[in-house]
């Protein structure tokens, strides 16, 4: 027992970040593991993503930018697999490009969700999509891509030459309908300099939430096409196609995660105005 | 010879002219220039490829120092050393796709990797409601604007009040977005100066020169 005895104030403008812990984890794992299906809504940004995917049309080639590593790939999941759902359902063939040599681990982790999906389209490796493995790295690696594509990939990420398949289309970045890049990094900077502002081509980006502020930059200067914000963006595309995923099964611990967060601030002002004020008494008056 | 390449006059040289074959293409159009440009960036992404193996090196000559004097989390530098040769041996003898590379990224590394990546979660939450105090009127203001597009990034709250997307929106597209705007620009007024300073042999430790 402290001589003071306990000052309720006190405790909510300095408690324990413990409790953020256990809450948040009770707080989210309920939703987690058995979801209310509570609604959303949806945004603008995800409306015009939507419509920027939706237009391409078969045979388009895009230039699919998998710029995450693994960790990145949990957040971007929803919007990763809704966006390839639309890819395969209208034929649009897929160039795909690491920017992580996690990347390496994604396809057999992605295509298995969409297995179903691509054996009802009849959606094959070679002939509708071709990985082209970790080739973006950095800058100059983007930079040489973007001016000579053949110059610097002649096979694909398993060792099987890429003449004679739909890549044959393709000889600089300005051959591309689409550059769609799931970004957690740098590529996407290299990407916008190099592919899009040299060749023109239109970008679509789907970015974690942190990054969220500045592609919003580059939309607004009309960089990059359409935006797909985070999980939430995934969640929403998942509702725009009337495919419900793993995104909109997240949605509900989404919601009380940031509420329960909300109640923790709003505790914290409490606790640090009453503290403060009475500190203040305390200081005027010497009363404790 | 050596010292020929290793002087600074040839160094900053050999960077101007490689500078000015990439830079040039991008406003004058000239086909043998523009070749010649597009090569070399392929030459400089093959070359960056290398210095993985640079990092490798200087990663193993630094654990073997920690190794060596014992020093503290010695430990942890033998067991980085051999998941290193483990990575390099399967990887190289065979593959990426198949034996001990594909299992350990697979069962170890991607796993490892989402776990680090959900605890920031937890951290972040612990920051967020911890920083977030009013203790004077900007941070009222700062604790305001935050709580507006806190409830909007939930997504239950839209669908309640339509009415907090415009609020959020407008937040977001004008002080989020001129700070988004801010730290670009600074960023690339930051590279172009710093560009100017190696090219005007100004800035010449990336050389491996000491400071003027």
């Amino acid at each position: 027992m402290s001589e003071e005895g306990f000052d309720l104030f006190k405790w909510m403008a300095t408690y324990d970040k413990r409790w953020i812990y256990v809450f948040l984890f009770i707080v989210v794992i309920g939703p987690l593991i058995r979801p209310l299906g509570m609604p959303i809504s949806v945004s603008g940004l995800t409306k015009d993503y939507y419509d920027n995917i939706n237009s391409l049309t078969e045979g388009d080639i895009v230039f699919d930018s998998w710029n995450m590593e693994f960790s990145g790939y949990m957040e971007l999941k929803p919007g990763v697999l809704a966006t390839h759902k639309i890819f395969i359902e209208k034929g649009v063939k897929l160039c795909i490009a690491f920017g992580h040599f996690e990347g390496v681990a994604l396809p057999p982790v992605v295509f298995k969700e969409l297995k179903s999906y691509m054996d009802q389209y009849d959606y094959k490796e070679f002939e509708d999509y071709i990985i082209i493995g970790y080739v973006i790295p950095n800058e100059a690696a983007v930079a040489a891509l973007a001016q000579d594509f053949h110059g610097v990939v002649r096979v694909d990420w398993k060792g099987q030459p890429i003449a004679g398949t739909f890549l044959d289309e393709i000889e600089d970045a300005g051959d591309f309908a689409l550059i769609n890049d799931y970004t957690t990094g740098l590529a996407t900077t290299f990407q916008i300099r190099h592919m899009v502002l040299t060749y023109g081509t239109p970008m679509a980006v789907n970015s974690i939430g942190v990054s969220v502020p500045g592609h919003l930059a580059n939309l607004d200067a009309g960089l990059i096409t359409s935006l797909l914000s985070s999980t939430r963006g995934g969640a929403e595309l998942e509702y725009l196609i009337g495919q419900p995923g793993p995104g909109l099964k997240s949605m509900d611990a989404f919601t009380f995660g940031h509420y329960m967060l909300i109640v923790f601030i709003i505790i914290g002002n409490i606790g640090h105005y009453g503290w403060s004020r009475r500190a203040a008494h305390r200081d005027r008056t010497g009363i404790q | 010879m050596s010292a020929f390449f290793k002087s600074r006059s040839t160094q900053l040289t050999i960077l101007v002219i490689s500078f000015l074959l990439v830079f040039i293409p991008y406003f004058i159009n000239i086909p043998g220039l523009d070749w010649f440009s597009t090569k070399l960036m392929t030459i400089a992404a093959v070359t960056n490829a290398f210095t993985i193996g640079i990092a490798v090196y200087s990663q193993y000559k630094r654990s073997g120092r920690f190794i060596m004097e014992r020093r503290k989390g010695w430990i942890y530098h033998i067991y980085l050393v051999l998941l290193m040769i483990f990575m390099i041996f399967n990887g190289i003898v065979f593959g990426q796709h198949t034996g001990g590379y594909d299992w350990l990224l697979k069962a170890v590394v991607t796993p490892l990797s989402s776990v680090i990546y959900g605890i920031l979660a937890f951290y972040m939450a612990s920051a967020g409601a911890r920083a977030f105090r009013a203790r004077s009127p900007q941070a009222a203001l700062l604790l305001i604007a935050g709580l507006i597009v806190l409830l909007y990034q939930a997504p239950l709250t839209g669908s309640v009040f339509p009415g907090i997307e415009p609020a959020a929106t407008y937040l977001t597209n004008t002080f989020g977005m001129s700070v988004a705007r801010m730290f670009s620009i600074s960023v690339c007024i930051g590279a172009i100066v710093l560009g100017v300073r190696m090219l005007t042999g100004k800035e010449v430790a990336f050389l491996g020169f000491g400071e003027e």
